[in-house]
């Protein structure tokens, strides 16, 4: 061996280690433990065994408009939004005219500030000058009017809009994975006589479950921590009927109910590592493609 | 055969259809507020379809003069950046360690780096909070850098890991050789080839840390020390019924981001897919 002192190598591992403990490792700690406890940031935590949880589920219905809305935005991201980018990395995968192009452009919403994209969206959505209803008026309909984000009717769907269609993260994972799949598989399939939906039920879907499987993820997980397209549109009105966790999180801080709050994190972490587990099982993610 | 040609036709125009959704719906927003941004409130009111009557940059000049503006844009790059360079030189050291040696606990640390990617961002925003305020940092430029640096922890780690373990170990031995030292074998050969690697972590932390809405909003009161980010959400209620300059703000803040993506297309969708695969 060369001669170099192995006191370096940890040394080199110092630095994250201390990032790592400091803002992971002490909080997740934390956030389980006073999850059981009273505390509010100036008394010491007292512990009151399952209160908070007991709080969560029977206080109010935040939790449960919290966990539907939860349900629907996760139905809504694993059936619209991954088919979406899907759809978009299948057609960008036969390079048509302009493909670069598309997929460049179809980038910059999420480069850009979800804090803005939210502030433009409240914009898109206002009755008087936003697009979205002075479009509507222009192809017909001269009478409608809606406040999008504060008819509880229609903020729901608002929300949803924000983000629905914008699937780029979808559209990469699914066509670096489409664009590695060998190409004499496509010609054998195509020489045996296979034709171009067989090709893609048969080969391409099996071998992009991984991509599909990780933006389930990706995008289930976005949800659970969804915070500005709410915090900054509806607060989760009218009423509580947008609602979701991360805003709930968010009140119980800034109420100084840290016990509270870190139960509802809790439970955050449970449903983030829930949501793994099953799409881990059901895309068969643990599972090599090739073999 | 002329089914077939029907059919292929059909294909066609749904692909093309779909794309050009896209492409609209991606450019559409930005574009309404630009445009917008140069007509007066009453046009923007009450004709949000027309193009601005004449182009004057009276909006953007008054935006800028704002008590504020400057000081947050000041403050979105110090901390974006510092917090950027400071982390990509934390995780290159641990992702270098992890690359070329062997040491005890490497495993362990390893997986217990990589479980950070499941804990959903802000499920620990409490003991954050909690602990920038027992520092006496809360309101603090300081708080923000130092929140920011641990957020790209574990893909940065995976990039970097990945960037280390393709520079071949024959250069490090004949370094050694002539007696260089371990600080120079890494500053010297290792990171200059990780260059790429470098590139794609750091975009990827920077986009992430310029664009940072949450912590940004918890962690500061006062104005002056406010991100851009959270700046707009005030401005929204400053200007409340100024959208010319409301408009020029938004498109201000976003401008950045996308002239930083559009010089580095290349590096921003690799850092996705990375970033998406999680080992």
């Amino acid at each position: 061996m060369y001669k170099y002192n192995k006191l370096w190598v940890y040394l080199f591992i110092v630095p994250t280690l201390i990032v790592f403990l400091t803002f992971y490792f002490v909080p997740i700690l934390t956030v389980f433990t006073t999850g059981f406890t009273e505390w509010n940031g100036f008394n010491a935590p007292k512990f009151v065994g399952f209160d908070n949880y007991k709080m969560i589920f029977t206080d109010d219905n935040s939790i449960t408009v919290s966990l539907m809305n939860l349900l629907k935005w996760s139905l809504i991201a694993t059936f619209i939004h991954v088919p979406f980018g899907a759809l978009v990395a299948f057609i960008i995968f036969k390079q048509p005219f302009g493909w670069r192009f598309v997929r460049g452009v179809f980038m910059i919403p999420n480069v850009i500030a979800v804090s803005a994209w939210a502030i433009i969206y409240r914009f898109i959505f206002n009755d008087q000058m936003g697009l979205l209803n002075n479009f509507i008026r222009k192809i017909g309909f001269s009478d409608f009017h809606t406040n999008w984000f504060f008819d509880s009717q229609y903020a729901f769907s608002a929300i949803s809009l924000t983000w629905v269609f914008y699937a780029v993260i979808v559209t990469l994972l699914v066509l670096s994975d489409l664009m590695a799949i060998p190409k004499e598989l496509h010609e054998a399939a195509k020489i045996d006589g296979a034709t171009e939906a067989q090709i893609h039920w048969r080969i391409n879907f099996p071998l992009i479950r991984g991509s599909l499987g990780t933006s389930v993820i990706l995008s289930v997980i976005a949800r659970i921590t969804m915070f500005e397209a709410i915090f900054l549109t509806t607060k989760g009105g009218p009423g509580n009927s947008t609602y979701n966790i991360s805003v709930m999180l968010y009140d119980g801080i800034i109420n100084y109910e840290f016990g509270y709050a870190n139960a509802v994190a809790t439970i955050m972490i449970i449903l983030g590592i829930g949501v793994l587990a099953i799409t881990t099982k059901v895309f068969k993610m643990n599972k090599s493609v090739y073999n | 055969m002329k089914a077939d040609l029907l059919k292929r036709g059909l294909v066609w125009l749904f692909s093309y259809l779909v794309l050009i959704f896209t492409v609209c719906i991606s450019l559409v927003p930005l574009l309404w507020i630009t445009v917008s941004s140069f007509k007066s409130n009453k046009a923007i009111l009450n004709t949000p379809f027309a193009l601005p009557t004449e182009i004057n940059f009276r909006a953007y000049a008054s935006v800028l003069q704002m008590n504020n503006f400057l000081s947050n844009t000041f403050n979105s790059v110090l901390i974006s950046i510092s917090s950027t360079l400071i982390a990509l030189l934390f995780y290159a050291l641990a992702a270098y360690s992890f690359a070329k040696f062997d040491f005890i606990g490497k495993r362990t640390l390893f997986i217990l780096f990589s479980v950070t990617l499941l804990i959903p961002g802000h499920a620990t925003a409490q003991p954050i909070f909690s602990f920038i305020n027992l520092t006496g940092l809360y309101d603090t430029r300081l708080a923000l850098i130092i929140v920011y640096i641990s957020a790209g922890l574990a893909v940065s780690l995976f990039i970097l890991r990945a960037s280390f373990l393709s520079i071949p170990r024959e250069l490090d031995e004949a370094a050694y050789m002539e007696s260089a030292s371990f600080w120079q074998v890494f500053f010297h050969i290792n990171l200059p080839l990780a260059k790429a690697g470098l590139a794609t972590a750091g975009i990827l932390m920077f986009l992430g840390n310029w664009n940072e809405f949450f912590y940004g909003f918890m962690l500061t009161a006062s104005a002056e020390n406010r991100t851009l980010p959270v700046a707009l959400q005030f401005f929204t209620e400053q200007f409340s019924y100024n959208y010319t300059q409301l408009f020029a703000a938004l498109t201000l803040v976003t401008l950045p981001s996308i002239i930083l993506y559009m010089l580095a297309q290349e590096q921003v969708q690799q850092s996705v897919v990375s970033g998406g695969v999680k080992g």
